[in-house]
């Protein structure tokens, strides 16, 4: 159940920062690292690399788990009987820390703030493997944030060496800290304030599909998530209840909410965590016993592609089958290995209005990732957009993707209609704001 | 980068040591709110996590520990976990920092480099930093100086500091097994179990879990009282402690189906976890209880509360999904009914990275069954067409492979093999050919019809293996084809230069032909050129002796030699490519770990990994126990020392040494007794459920059999999941008798 520790690699693999591999050969990192660079450098296309990269070189064989983030790679070095969830879980968790405390996480911020970055390493990873502190609340009173810092520079002075005042370290936020430790509740510090109160709900569905060569659907699958984000003083305690929570199926939850409740009467009773959370995951199915089990995707895509020697044509039809807007839908696909260019010209049919112009779409050829990219900014409900063209190969059989990669976004719409009754607060007694907010997106792969 | 110009980038050249050293002298005479020690330790350590050799610092940095600064002192630390352990004979100086010296006099000491004794420091941040630290450093010297003060901190008031110290019991541990032992700190670790904050609790068991894995490390073990007080700090742990806890659920042996049962029922909320860790976590946890139950609904219940949080984990990043994947695998070969209806869920995106889709598509065949076998093979058809050469194979392989598995779907399998050998695309054409070979033994008679398009393609075969699977359908099928004869004399025409697995499969393959058309002058002089090259000229002994074989075997006696070598072949199937039973059972106690990645018990290919097995107890369902695996530790410490929880000893359940509760036999009758139970309630259910599993069920060879395997389970894992070419059909053992009713993998 270990994690060795965490190697942080610029974009030519090098190490930027690394965890103290104290009871480790000095040649331990290193070997990971080049294991991890062995395999980028064999990969044909970057990306495809086995994420668990088994090491074994020296005797004690151990694997690498790595994410890339802004063009760093971040890995994790894990032996013994570890577990490589854990690697990635943790490795996705310090990453979010990392946003929280520098708002990017490219290689200026982090090579500008090194010491905030290692002092974070130490506290969220122990040396034998073990994930420490972690939760936000509590890491900001151990290390400061780079803004906090240059703040109190100003403003502290050391005091009387060596009198225990207990009140020495206190602008240092150090008596917060033991306040967050021995807080009951992990993901929360006691004693917080705020003049204004508010609780906001986003509401973020993601439908996933596959549509097959005939149209039909073949899978798709909706995941929503309720984002969170909390400016709440006190201990609040609060309950949302939504009007129909039977369309949240297979749930998962921050660990703030009693799950014996949910199972008990569909309500989510929590103390929330302060700033950024997601409260919630789910699942929504379309009610059982319906024609169609799967959830109506709100598009539609008419392809007619043609291949033909050294190249091919295509006529693509788009039409929304949504009632709302949507919103920065973008269609994929890549040409293959071979193709050199494309040339297309955009229409736009059905509902009338509709004319030929840069507010219906554009498109563009990456030569580099040979993909032919289709975007149109804003769909009205029921049209139809249409994008002819061709393209150029430099072998005789083409060989493009026999699937086109679509996203889309629909902003105050959920696929789920699942709606808010109400959210009680209890514990406190002053007002609070509530928000709630639809959002919906997709990504469909569509094979013809 | 050289355009951003950050304040502390420049730190990131190499530093020099004697300026530093310079510069830490000067701060020494003034420096005012000790900025400038700040500033040069800062650039130390950016040396230092650049990997720079900062050790000749030592004697300087360590002068600044007494800083009443927390940033300064991290710094400090940060230097002392780098270097400590180098230099034993200067770690002395630093010690006393570390401790008070004498507890009535703490706050102030004259000499300037000892002035805060950090581990009674009033800030609990300090005192935990400064145990932690000392815990990092395992030099003797420092080690003996931590103790008295790792006990005080193991009952500090402060949770932070408790917390912390449960943690560096650990490193002690490590450090000096006996030693930690008999200064009582397993014992002291032990009474953290019942703490108050959760979060002790869990670094406890963590720590407790740790000491337990080392194969010199006392036995952690857990009775019913303290793992359902573990549960219950559950929901107050995070996320990190919530897996230790749920982990440790592992060193709980259940002696009633009850206890088991119950503790299920808890585990199950913590499906609803959102990180994929606990999710996964909480599934070992359930599998591994499973083995002590006897409630049928229930097991079935659990099973289909696991498939929605493991689909659910595929929505996650690649990463996450490659190990959710391998994972996967494990369970749905233990517990078909897992994600039985879910194979949907497995269909791969062209925009999946490669790992992913290998992944998928194995998972995909091993769901395959005749419900969804149509929709399987439209998708199958559908990867073969795509660029990936890697995954095109697998995918074209699978179509074979699902033709054997499933024989309703097998007419349209071979459609659909035939359709892509008309692609002519070469590595298509030879995977098609290589499961065609499969998919003949296992429906003799009725493909046969297909040979000629197979053998249109011949020229296309370039690989050792398509051009073995070829020889060999034209070895076995010689009396139907009728050019056959010139096809395979074409073939040894560069006999001594293919590899040898094509020269053994022609080698067959002309005695054959010989057996079939022994008339025929022409096969007559090919099968003497043929055994005349592999007696004479060939240097691998393997071909040399069949060789020799099939050559006296044709000169004593032709007609015995036919019976021999086109004896009846035994009939194939896909099931034995499934793993042990005893070996999956092991294997899933390792579930999220890197051995379900590879497939692969920890002990046996990574080194102090103490190993896990299915303890027996009354409970343990027989089926479990009749393949039980069980593991030796090979060096038990000589004074085993055995850790009971806190609280009341439970006088039924003492068993806390292996020993005691290995020697615990299992009342037979009872097992017996409640098991015909179970077929009762199932037959008056009519539940056809099982029965249907039984098609993909456990290969129900003789019990026997399935014993003397499980003695060696790692004998078959190596090959089990090597890759397709190992994952071929096998002749079915044991007589091909698969009776339904200790089919299903229930228990």
């Amino acid at each position: 159940m270990a994690i060795d520790g965490l190697i942080i690699l610029d974009p030519a693999g090098r190490p930027i920062i690394q965890s103290s591999y104290s009871c480790y050969p000095t040649a331990y990192p290193m070997l990971h690292i080049e294991a991890l660079n062995n395999a980028l450098e064999k990969a044909p296309r970057g990306g495809s690399v086995d994420p668990v990269i088994y090491v074994a070189e020296l005797s004690c064989s151990s694997a690498c788990c790595h994410v890339e983030v802004g063009g760093m790679r971040f890995l994790a070095t894990i032996s013994e009987d570890a577990d490589p969830l854990i690697a990635f879980a943790f490795l996705d968790t310090f990453i979010e820390i990392l946003h929280d405390y520098f708002g990017t996480v490219n290689l200026a911020t982090l090579k500008d703030n090194f010491d905030i970055v290692y002092q974070l390493l130490e506290e969220t990873l122990d040396s034998s493997g073990h994930p420490l502190t972690t939760s936000q609340n509590a890491l900001s009173d151990i290390v400061l944030p780079p803004t906090l810092i240059s703040k109190l520079l100003a403003s502290v002075s050391p005091s009387a060496t060596g009198v225990p005042s207990g009140r020495q370290g206190g602008s240092f936020g150090l008596t917060g800290a033991s306040g967050a430790f021995a807080s009951p509740i992990p993901w929360r510090k006691a004693g917080v304030r705020h003049n204004h109160n508010e609780i906001l709900f986003d509401v973020v569905e993601d439908m996933r599909a596959i549509v097959g060569k005939n149209g039909m659907t073949l899978v798709s699958n909706v995941f929503g998530k309720i984002e969170s984000n909390a400016k709440l003083s006190g201990t609040p305690d609060l309950t949302l209840t939504f009007t129909n929570p039977s369309v949240m199926t297979d749930c998962a939850f921050h660990p703030c909410v009693r799950l014996q409740r949910w199972t008990r009467d569909n309500s989510l009773s929590f103390v929330p965590p302060e700033g950024r959370f997601i409260l919630a995951d789910y699942q929504y199915k379309p009610p059982q016993g319906a024609v169609i089990s799967n959830v109506p995707i709100p598009l539609s895509l008419k392809a007619n592609v043609d291949m033909g020697e050294f190249g091919g044509t295509f006529t693509l039809t788009l039409t929304s089958r949504s009632m709302k807007v949507m919103e920065n839908v973008e269609l994929e696909l890549y040409l293959g290995e071979d193709a050199t260019s494309a040339q297309c010209t955009l229409s736009s049919a059905g509902s009338g209005v509709g004319s030929v112009g840069s507010a219906d779409g554009s498109w563009s050829f990456d030569s580099r990732k040979k993909m032919l990219r289709w975007e149109i900014l804003n769909m009205r409900s029921s049209g139809s957009w249409i994008l002819r063209g061709s393209w150029t190969s430099k072998i005789k059989a083409p060989r493009p993707a026999h699937a086109f990669q679509i996203r889309f976004e629909i902003p105050s719409f959920s696929f789920s209609s699942l709606k808010v009754d109400q959210l009680r607060l209890s514990g406190e007694t002053y007002k609070m704001y509530k928000g709630v907010r639809m959002r919906s997106k997709g990504s469909l792969e569509w094979r013809w | 980068m050289s355009t951003q110009q950050g304040q502390d980038a420049k730190f990131f050249q190499r530093g020099k040591i004697e300026e530093f050293r310079a510069e830490l002298q000067a701060a020494e005479a003034k420096d005012k709110k000790y900025q400038k020690r700040k500033t040069v330790l800062k650039k130390i350590v950016a040396n230092i996590t650049m990997g720079n050799d900062m050790s000749p610092l030592f004697h300087d940095v360590i002068q600044c520990i007494g800083t009443p600064l927390l940033e300064v002192k991290k710094m400090v630390y940060l230097f002392l976990i780098s270097y400590g352990r180098s230099k034993p004979d200067q770690i002395h100086l630093v010690i006393p920092s570390f401790l008070q010296v004498s507890s009535s006099n703490f706050s102030r000491m004259s000499d300037h480099s000892n002035v805060l004794k950090d581990c009674n420091d009033p800030n609990p941040l300090i005192r935990a930093l400064a145990i932690r630290t000392m815990s990092y450093i395992p030099i003797p010297v420092v080690t003996e100086s931590l103790s008295d003060q790792l006990r005080h901190c193991l009952k500090d008031r402060d949770p932070y500091v408790r917390k912390t110290a449960a943690i560096c019991v650990a490193k002690v541990y490590t450090a000096d097994p006996r030693k930690a032992e008999r200064k009582g700190f397993v014992e002291l670790l032990r009474d953290m179990l019942i703490d108050d904050n959760a979060t002790v609790v869990a670094n406890a068991v963590a720590a407790l879990s740790e000491i337990g894995d080392r194969q010199d490390g006392v036995i952690f073990k857990l009775n019913l009282t303290i793992a359902n007080r573990l549960l219950a700090a559950l929901g107050e742990s995070s996320e990190w402690g919530q897996i230790y806890i749920l982990d440790s659920l592992l060193r709980y042996v259940p002696e009633h189906h009850s206890d088991a049962e119950m503790m299920a029922e808890r585990v199950i909320v913590q499906l609803q976890h959102a990180n994929s860790a606990v999710v996964l976590t909480s599934i070992k946890a359930l599998l591994y209880l499973m083995n002590y139950m006897e409630n049928r609904r229930l097991i079935d219940y659990i099973c289909r509360k696991m498939g929605p949080p493991l689909v659910t984990l595929l929505s996650s990043g690649p990463e996450v999904q490659y190990v959710a994947l391998r994972n996967i695998l494990l369970i749905i070969q233990r517990r078909p009914t897992v994600l039985k209806n879910d194979v949907k869920a497995f269909f791969c995106k062209y925009n999946d990275p490669i790992y992913v889709k290998l992944a998928k598509l194995e998972i995909m065949y091993r769901l395959a069954r005749e419900e969804n076998a149509r929709e399987v093979l439209a998708e199958l058809e559908e990867y073969a067409s795509e660029v990936d050469v890697d995954f095109v194979r697998k995918a074209v392989r699978s179509i074979g492979r699902l033709a054997i598995k499933v024989e309703p779907a097998a007419d349209k399998c071979i459609e659909s093999l035939l359709k892509l050998i008309e692609t002519k695309v070469t590595y298509v054409v030879q995977e098609a050919v290589i499961v065609t070979k499969d998919i003949f033994r296992r429906y003799p008679g009725k493909y046969e019809g297909i040979i000629p398009t197979l053998c249109e393609n011949l020229d296309a075969l370039d690989e050792p293996e398509a051009k073995a699977a070829m020889v060999w359908i034209l070895g076995q099928f010689a009396d139907r084809i009728e050019n056959v004869d010139e096809l395979l004399d074409d073939l040894v025409y560069n006999f001594l230069d293919e590899p040898a697995e094509v020269q053994l499969a022609l080698l067959t393959a002309v005695v054959k032909l010989f057996i079939y058309k022994a008339q025929s002058e022409v096969t007559k002089a090919l099968v003497h050129k043929v055994l005349k090259w592999a007696t004479e000229d060939i240097d691998n002994p393997d071909l040399r002796d069949r060789g020799f074989m099939y050559w006296r075997m044709l000169a004593m006696n032709p007609s015995v030699a036919a019976e021999i070598v086109l004896a009846e072949k035994p009939a194939i199937t896909t099931d034995s490519d499934r793993m042990d039973r005893g070996a999956l059972d092991q294997l899933l106690l390792h579930t999220g770990t890197l051995g379900s990645i590879y497939h692969k018990n920890p002990e046996t290919f990574i080194r102090n990994a103490a190993g896990r097995e299915l303890v027996d107890s009354p409970a343990l369902n027989a089926n479990s126990r009749a393949v039980l695996v069980s593991l030796t530790r090979p060096q038990l410490p000589s004074t085993a020392i055995s850790v009971q929880g806190p609280g009341p000893i439970e006088p039924t359940r003492p068993s806390l040494q292996p020993d005691e509760a290995a020697n615990k036999t299992p009342q037979p009758i009872l097992v017996e007794s409640t098991r015909s139970d179970e077929r009762d309630l199932l037959d008056v259910e009519g539940d056809d459920g099982a029965g249907g599993d039984s098609g993909d069920g456990y290969p129900d060879g003789d019990d026997d059999v399935a014993v003397v395997k499980a003695a060696d389970p790692y004998a078959e894992l190596g090959g089990a999941f090597g890759g397709y070419t190992t994952d071929a059909p096998q002749p079915v053992k044991g007589g091909g008798s698969r009776s339904g009713d200790l089919d299903d993998l229930l228990f």
